[in-house]
């Protein structure tokens, strides 16, 4: 269990990342939580590793007018304790600590999460249910996508060759909103059968907006549009009724961990959850207020 | 002596050391990074090796091209089987009637048996150049047909994995006490069943390695290997590769971990020490974590289809099962494949009463990776089928399970007992130990917080596993699988050296059993010096004439019962020589914490004062008095000693996702004597928590090409500390054993019992939805499957 022999190139800046990645069959490193394994297992053996962990322009968590800008370099670790994240976006945290282990915390990164695109993973399940953008630099420029649109298939993401996710733009929630992530996984930090996030901002018991998003059960992770129209203007006693039928227009995958039948019932029952828990937090941040 | 007068008053008791809590002695060195592992050897100029292992579970091998291989930068050599033709096949041997042994070759030769299987090999000068040239080896299949599960395969017309194996049948066996068919036709109530336990990784923290190094001067061979059986290791060889054993030395450093996956020979072990010695220079090869959940021996894989009779008060009259065991492709060495599914069907009647018993057992070859012995051996699997029964007889009747048992076990006044399989159980405390367990479990209150709970959609559960297990298994018992080896005897040489310093020699093998603690501790106590006085050489078959290893819980009991003879046999000659110096008579002379004296008197010396008189200063002691200060004896308890106890396990489910937590594990056991309670509770954790993984997490999937599915641990998952509760235990001291050290074995235990436990505990919560676990692992995933297969019918 030996990658093949590859060539190693550390940028220190992102333009000489980019200049690094034009080449035919280069791969970023950043914390090699999936690609250092899938290396051993020769699943994939790239000629040229471009070694981004010392490019500083990827790092930081920072405020960026009605945005939080949180750099693709930055630590699952590092996420779950930023002061800034706690504040404005608390469910972060609350997701982090369903990231592996430890030491796989201490060394992955949301954008090596992003872009290896596991559909049970927690940053891309974030950034679609927090209607987060993804910041994409390349030799031509800058663009940035949606996340709902980044995340395409298991392990296949909107990013082209030669490009590098640069960072993650979360938009600030509304006051009031809170938020709650969960998931079921066998074991304390396994990938997830299923996890669902989500948002909700009460006005007394009534739901002004919520946002759901399911990981674990679809190709990518995704929203339940159908769902948070039904909840938008409803009652948060309504909650159980709305996501009854939640997993009926899924086909979730079938694994050795956990079967189709299984996903899908535990779907609504997560959707709940997390809705209410949701609910519950926004409704102890009205009487803070 | 001199200064004697200055001393304080000597002390007339000498220390204890056996049964105290004593820190292990190898951990300053384990902790510290500071251990020697089989990996951690580097020597000059030595080679790496890499496999070429199948990638289909049953082909014709067509061709191999290994060309471009051989041409690569750093490769030494390509070896295909044709390589080591001059080697025997791999052939474990039994005198078990109706056993068909296989012909393991080192390398596949004609046609691969399982997906794993070494085929092809790349020596070169390091790993990494290794694999590149593996990667290139093109080997040519045609594919052939194949029986995956077992039952097929003992099917007529099934595909034939081996010429010399028939209709796939390794081996049957019976065992027959009584006309259970009768008693159960009769039987007021039965109970029946189909159980499962799922094939295991014995998944040792560190994976097999080996490094051999050639001496061409002596054509020596050293081979370091990561085993726990070193002598069978190198009496093997000697015969492979035609050495006397005085040129094959085999020694198991520091072994991080066995579980029974490093209890057999392997062949990359024979192929290690062969090509250190062709190519004179060493060899190292260290498995890969991939390698070690393919070509490692894995565990169980039985179906036990079980009744159980029973009269109307809940009495158990008769036991019947037909038992079907998966072994894989090839019959392992040195113990065979009888090893784990026969034990299945002879300790299935267990720790209770039952007067007719029929168990057949039938092992089936597949071509899946070889299973050999792993901790528990059977007994895991029996206990599970029987107990899961015992629970279902108890919810029939209405009885609680703790009474259903109470009614059951063998009494104190029943031993020794002879169960239906003909095991002879010496007095243990059953009873005691379920007693203790129904105590812990309070079921009154137990039932209060069940309803509570499952009205707020938390379902608990209870279970009990209630079990004995024969451990320190002398000659007279080991002979009954008819395997040509010894496993019933050990030997211990105890030395005193020229400095006064202690040296205990042992054939077994540490993997984590603490025995350089326990083993010093008995001889400490003994002899009369401290533990940390004594160092415990273990593992290297030049120390020791004979002996096999550690496994099968008897290292405490043999090696234990052996270094109590021979320390005592030393202490003769210690008093003996120091009653020459002190011009007393020897019974006079009492040893302890490193001061030999007689008390009452200014006589004291320390050892090293002894040794320097028997051995240095020629003119303290008559020449014929200047007897070494050694002593070897050995140690062979014939039979074995029982070892018993009752699991207890206590589980939440959450009604909506089925999450299984385990909330609580308690153990009540009885192993005799104990020599350390801390190694004694450490066994125990380990063995449960490895049962929490049979019973919840761990199955190694194939699909129906035989393929590996579970072939990382990603997939493969075993239990971590967030999976494991806190676990109590209690240990049950009821009539000590008639060896030396009244000692009874007790590595094994905790995985015997927990499956069943958990089984159990699992199957109450869901009583009320009208299923229960007859599979293991039980998972949310399985579990809702249950529940919607019994909703639909």
């Amino acid at each position: 269990m030996k990658p093949a022999a590859f060539e190693y190139v550390r940028p220190t800046t992102l333009a000489e990342a980019l200049a690094a990645l034009d080449h035919d069959d280069a791969k970023l490193l950043a914390g090699g939580q999936s690609l250092v394994p899938m290396m051993n297992f020769r699943l994939v053996q790239p000629e040229r590793i471009v070694d981004i962990n010392h490019v500083a322009e990827l790092r930081g968590i920072v405020e960026d007018g009605d945005a939080v800008r949180i750099g693709a370099l930055t630590r699952h670790a590092e996420a779950a304790r930023d002061p800034l994240l706690a504040r404005m976006l608390p469910v972060v945290a609350e997701a982090m600590a369903n990231v592996a282990h430890v030491a796989i915390r201490n060394r992955g990164t949301i954008g090596g999460s992003l872009c290896h695109a596991d559909p049970s993973a927690e940053w891309p399940l974030l950034t679609v249910l927090l209607d987060a953008s993804i910041d994409i630099a390349s030799a031509a420029g800058r663009r940035s996508e949606p996340g709902d649109g980044f995340f395409i298939a298991p392990l296949v993401t909107a990013l082209e060759d030669g490009e590098i996710v640069v960072a993650v733009r979360v938009p600030r929630p509304a006051p009031g909103t809170g938020m709650a992530f969960l998931e079921v996984a066998q074991r304390a930090g396994d990938f997830a059968a299923a996890a669902a996030g989500a948002t909700v901002r009460l006005d007394g018991d009534r739901i002004v907006e919520a946002r759901l998003a399911l990981g674990g059960v679809a190709d990518a992770p995704m929203r339940l549009a159908a769902i948070e129209a039904a909840l938008a203007g409803a009652d948060r006693r309504d909650i159980a009724d709305a996501v009854a039928d939640a997993a009926a227009d899924l086909e979730p995958n079938d694994d050795m961990h956990a079967s189709a039948d299984y996903r899908r019932r535990l779907i609504p029952v997560l959707a709940r959850r997390a809705l209410e828990r949701a609910a519950e937090r926004s409704s102890t941040l009205a009487m803070v207020k | 002596m001199t200064d004697a007068l200055a001393l304080a008053p000597v002390e007339t008791v000498r220390p204890k050391y056996i049964g105290k809590p004593v820190q292990r002695l190898e951990d300053p060195r384990l902790l510290a990074g500071a251990g020697r592992y089989t990996a951690d050897i580097q020597l000059d100029r030595m080679l790496h090796l890499a496999f070429v292992r199948a990638d289909q579970a049953h082909a014709e091998i067509r061709a191999i091209d290994t060309n471009a291989a051989a041409a690569m930068p750093g490769v030494v050599a390509v070896l295909t089987a044709a390589d080591f033709a001059d080697v025997a096949d791999l052939v474990a041997t039994s005198r078990m009637q109706t056993y068909n042994a296989t012909h393991c070759p080192l390398l596949a030769r004609d046609r691969v048996r399982y997906v794993g299987e070494a085929v092809a090999i790349v020596v070169a000068a390091d790993r990494y150049r290794a694999e590149d040239a593996a990667a290139a080896i093109a080997v040519d299949y045609a594919p052939l047909a194949a029986a995956i599960d077992p039952a097929a395969a003992l099917a007529p017309g099934a595909p034939q994995l081996h010429p010399e194996v028939p209709g796939n049948l390794v081996l049957e066996r019976e065992f027959r006490t009584g006309d259970a068919a009768a008693a159960i036709a009769e039987a007021a109530h039965v109970v029946e069943g189909t159980f499962r336990l799922a094939r295991k990784s014995p998944l040792a923290i560190e994976t097999r390695a080996y490094v051999a190094d050639y001496d061409r001067g002596r054509d020596a061979i050293t081979l370091f290997s990561s085993t726990q059986i070193p002598g069978v290791v190198r009496d093997a060889l000697a015969s492979l590769l035609h050495l006397p054993g005085n040129r094959l030395r085999v020694v198991a450093p520091d072994v991080g971990g066995g579980f029974g996956g490093k209890g057999s020979l392997y062949v990359e072990e024979v192929i290690v020490a062969a090509l250190a010695r062709r190519l004179e220079r060493p060899v190292k090869y260290v498995g890969d974590r991939l390698e070690d959940l393919t070509s490692t021996s894995q565990g169980f894989d039985e179906v036990v289809e079980a009744r159980l009779g029973l009269d109307a008060e809940g009495r158990f009259v008769a036991l019947e099962a037909e038992v079907i065991g998966d072994i894989g492709a090839y019959s392992i060495y040195p113990w065979t494949a009888a090893l784990e599914p026969v034990q299945v069907v002879s300790f299935l009647p267990g720790p209770y009463r039952i007067a007719a018993y029929r168990g057949r057992v039938r092992a089936a070859t597949t071509p899946k990776p070889p299973t050999g012995p792993y901790r528990g051996v059977g007994r895991p699997m029996a206990v599970f089928a029987l107990e899961r029964l015992v629970d279902m007889a108890a919810v029939r009747l209405g009885l609680p399970p703790d009474e259903i048992r109470r009614r059951n076990l063998v009494r104190p006044e029943d031993f020794p007992f002879r169960i239906g399989s003909g095991i002879r159980w010496d007095r243990s405390g059953f009873l005691e130990c379920l007693d203790a367990a129904s105590v812990a479990a309070d079921l009154t209150e137990f039932r209060r917080r069940q309803a509570e709970a499952r009205a707020a959609g938390r379902w608990l559960g209870i279970g009990f596993a209630s079990y004995a297990e024969l451990t320190g298994i002398g000659s007279r018992i080991a002979v009954a699988p008819g395997m040509p080896i010894n496993t019933g005897s050990e030997t211990a040489t105890i030395r005193i050296d020229a400095t006064g310093a202690v040296t205990a020699t042992f054939a077994m093998a540490s993997h984590g059993q603490s025995l350089e603690t326990t083993l010093a501790q008995i001889v400490a106590e003994e002899l009369g010096v401290r533990p940390q006085d004594v160092a415990v050489v273990q593992g290297d078959t030049d120390a020791a004439a004979h002996g096999t290893g550690t496994y099968a819980s008897r290292s405490a009991v043999i090696g234990g019962g052996a270094a109590i003879r021979a320390t005592r046999t030393l202490l003769g000659k210690v008093k003996a020589a120091a009653a020459l110096l002190f011009d007393v008579d020897p019974a006079e002379v009492e040893t302890g914490d490193g001061v030999i004296f007689v008390p009452g008197t200014n006589h004291r010396i320390d050892f090293a004062d002894l040794a320097r008189a028997v051995y240095s200063d020629m003119a303290a002691l008559p020449h014929d008095a200047r007897a070494t200060l050694e002593a070897q004896e050995s140690f062979d308890p014939r039979l074995g000693t029982t070892t018993s106890a009752t699991h207890l396990a206590e589980v939440e489910i959450d009604a909506e996702t089925l999450a299984i937590r385990l909330t609580r594990f308690f153990v009540a056991e009885d192993c005799g004597r104990m020599i350390n309670p801390l190694v004694v509770d450490g066994q125990v954790h380990g063995g449960v928590v490895q049962g929490i993984g049979v019973a919840l997490l761990e199955e190694l999937q194939f699909d129906e090409t035989g393929q590996i599915l579970s072939a990382s641990l990603a997939d493969y998952l075993i239990p971590t500390a967030a999976e494991v509760p806190s676990l109590g235990v209690a240990h049950l001291e009821t009539e000590l054993p008639a060896n030396p050290g009244g000692f009874r074995g007790m590595g094994e235990g905790g995985t015997i019992g927990a499956p069943a436990a958990i089984a159990n505990a699992v199957s109450d919560a869901v009583a009320h939805l009208g299923v229960g676990v007859a599979t293991l692992p039980i998972t949310p995933s399985k579990l809702a499957r249950l529940l919607a297969d019994n909703e639909k019918e």
